[in-house]
């Protein structure tokens, strides 16, 4: 080695072709990872029904308490019915919710109906964040299934692959959607002004990735 | 160009782990395989993949031009009419091009020979990029290798430094792509940290989050405007999207940029043929509705017959059809001496036409096939990954091998 050494003082090194450095970390799927100009995160937890976020709470090692639970489960539902997307086709409603997600409107229904049918996502379980630094307490979103199989809340700006679990989300997840309860439900035209990308496909087959 | 078998690095899969690098095994199977590792003399990566490769990003260039200009060159690879002043503007106005990969057969003797040039979507950047640079310094520091050994991977450098050619000082760029895969997530990110080290700001969304505001420019999933739009997703398809009739209008700086539509379409490779005849990095490809008659004993298309006439014994012998939209290997259908001796399984793409292409077999090493992958980063060949799959038709689950530099 030395010697190698001593034969080479004086030679310039051999131009190397490779990299000095690379950037060697990717984040895996940690979406949110690449997002520099993001929100503040607040720490969330999702579950598709009231026992099971019950039965967590009892456990106590998460932000939220059984009686938090139950409010926000009331919360969520409540928020579900005033700002679930409303489409005025069951078609329309499936393509953007996936088939057998959806269902009729219940505010129509319990008001007798009279304005045609209504579609809705079907309630999908609820998501709680903690909002203590705003003083806020316990936050909540209602959750419905998105068509690509995962959930989001009512606006769908934030989607997430699994209705039960913990992790941490922006705080503007828990921002309440507009409301759609008593407006006209969306047509085909107003749908389309998000997702207009992907959904071509020059392979007929099923799912693949983008890229080659 | 060797196949050597060499030890693997204790514990690298926790290290990939550690990386983020998810995908290192897939379907049950490894996809990152350092078992062995491909050595190749410097002479071998100069004289015939760098050098060749650069080379044929100069043609490619030439042939866009040609297509861009030609009604029915556009026509025969399926832009759609309304498209043509798009990608031709684009074209016209230098928008410059940020990276590809060639795929070539190669086996360490001859000319390697383009294969196909996948210029608008690669993937493979990551594991190309930066797992490989980390085997062969591991590798060395644990002297398995020698100090000695190198390897052709200016990968990322180049990618820093074409992004600050190519885009302003805190230019933020969107990374589209489909977050729920891994393969595709993996190469935007990699993107992401060259644009981030070159000064820019670099921002994810999910591709189909995008959506149009009222004044008609496109938006994230969290509804700021997009500027730059770096998108994994093929122009094919963009073109064909409900959105597509906005591309134009929104105002979007794309990259790639459009024009590169006609280079990662497999109808490149005919035009290739007719501009560079007897290249030696070609290999003769037509259209299939022009020579597909004549391979079974009738007459060939008038416009191609001389060159038909020429590359005919080599057809013959054996070449492979394709359709001009693919990825991944899929719709590829080997004939060799007349007779269908494979076939890809996936034929989702079916539907478009298809090219005919002279057959340069991968070599086989150990029972595996070995595709060269060559990167372009802007107009130069900077590096290499090397994909193996026992099928002699590469496909997206073919396993990816280290390769290091030795004389």
């Amino acid at each position: 080695m030395t010697e190698k050494l001593q034969t080479r003082t004086g030679i310039p090194p051999a131009p190397r072709k490779r990299s000095r450095h690379v950037a060697l970390f990717l984040a895996g799927a940690a979406v949110m990872t690449l997002a520099a100009c993001e929100d503040d995160k607040t720490d969330a937890a999702a579950f598709p029904d009231l026992d099971s976020c019950v039965s967590e709470a009892r456990k106590g090692s998460l932000f939220f308490t059984e009686q938090d639970c139950q409010t926000q489960f009331a919360q969520a539902q409540q928020d579900y019915l005033e700002t679930a997307p409303r489409y005025e086709s069951q078609e329309l409603c499936e393509q953007e919710h996936g088939a057998g997600n959806c269902g009729g409107d219940p505010a129509q229904a319990q008001s007798g109906g009279g304005m045609g049918s209504i579609f809705m996502p079907l309630f999908m379980g609820y998501m709680l964040g903690s909002m203590m630094g705003g003083g806020r307490g316990i936050s909540s979103q209602p959750m419905v299934k998105t068509a690509q199989g995962g959930f989001s809340t009512p606006s769908g700006n934030q989607s997430f692959a699994s209705n039960r679990g913990v992790g941490k989300v922006p705080t503007s997840a828990f921002a309440k959607a507009p409301s759609t309860i008593g407006k006209p439900p969306m047509s085909r035209a107003q749908v389309s002004s998000r997702g207009g990308f992907g959904a071509a496909s020059t392979a007929r087959g099923g799912m693949r990735g983008a890229g080659g | 160009m060797q196949k050597v078998p060499l030890p693997e690095r204790p514990g690298w899969r926790e290290r990939a782990t550690e990386l983020g690098f998810t995908f290192a095994d897939m379907g049950g199977e490894p996809y990152w395989d350092e078992t062995s590792a491909y050595r190749f003399s410097l002479r071998q990566i100069e004289d015939d993949i760098e050098d060749p490769s650069t080379e044929l990003h100069g043609m490619v260039r030439e042939a866009v031009a040609t297509a861009l200009a030609s009604d029915e060159w556009l026509e025969r690879m399926q832009i759609p009419q309304q498209f043509w002043d798009f990608l031709a503007d684009s074209w016209k106005d230098g928008e410059p091009e940020l990276y590809g990969r060639m795929d070539l057969s190669y086996d360490g003797h001859g000319p390697a020979k383009l294969l196909e040039y996948n210029a608008d979507t690669p993937t493979s950047l990551y594991e190309s990029a930066s797992f490989q640079w980390d085997w062969l310094e591991e590798q060395q520091r644990l002297g398995v290798l020698t100090a000695d050994t190198d390897q052709f991977n200016a990968l990322h450098e180049a990618l820093v430094a074409r992004w600050a050619e190519i885009a302003a000082p805190d230019t933020d760029i969107h990374f589209a792509a489909d977050p729920d895969n891994p393969e595709d997530y993996a190469t935007v990110e990699a993107l992401a940290w060259a644009a981030r080290e070159a000064g820019l700001g670099a921002h994810f969304t999910s591709l189909a989050a995008i959506g149009l505001t009222e004044e008609g420019q496109f938006a994230d999933d969290q509804d700021r405007v997009i500027g730059t739009l770096f998108k994994l997703y093929p122009w094919e398809d963009m073109l064909r999207d409900e959105f597509a009739a906005h591309l134009g209008p929104s105002g979007v700086r794309f990259i790639e940029p459009p024009w590169k539509a006609v280079v990662s379409n497999k109808a490149l490779l005919p035009l290739l043929w007719q501009m560079f005849p007897g290249h030696p990095n070609l290999l003769p490809a037509f259209f299939a509705a022009d020579v597909a008659e004549a391979l079974t004993g009738g007459a060939p298309a008038t416009r191609v017959a001389n060159a038909f006439a020429a590359a005919q014994d080599v057809l013959q012998q054996g070449h492979v059809s394709k359709p001009i939209f693919s990825r991944e290997g899929a719709g590829v259908v080997i004939r060799e001496q007349g007779r269908e001796t494979d076939r890809a399984p996936d034929d989702s793409y079916d539907d478009h036409p298809r090219i005919i292409q002279a057959l340069a077999p991968l070599p086989e090493f150990g029972g595996f096939h070995a595709v060269i992958g060559a990167w372009i980063v802007g107009e130069s060949c900077v590096g290499m990954g090397i994909r193996e799959d026992a099928s002699r038709i590469t496909h997206n689950l073919s396993r990816f091998k280290p390769h290091y530099i030795e004389d």
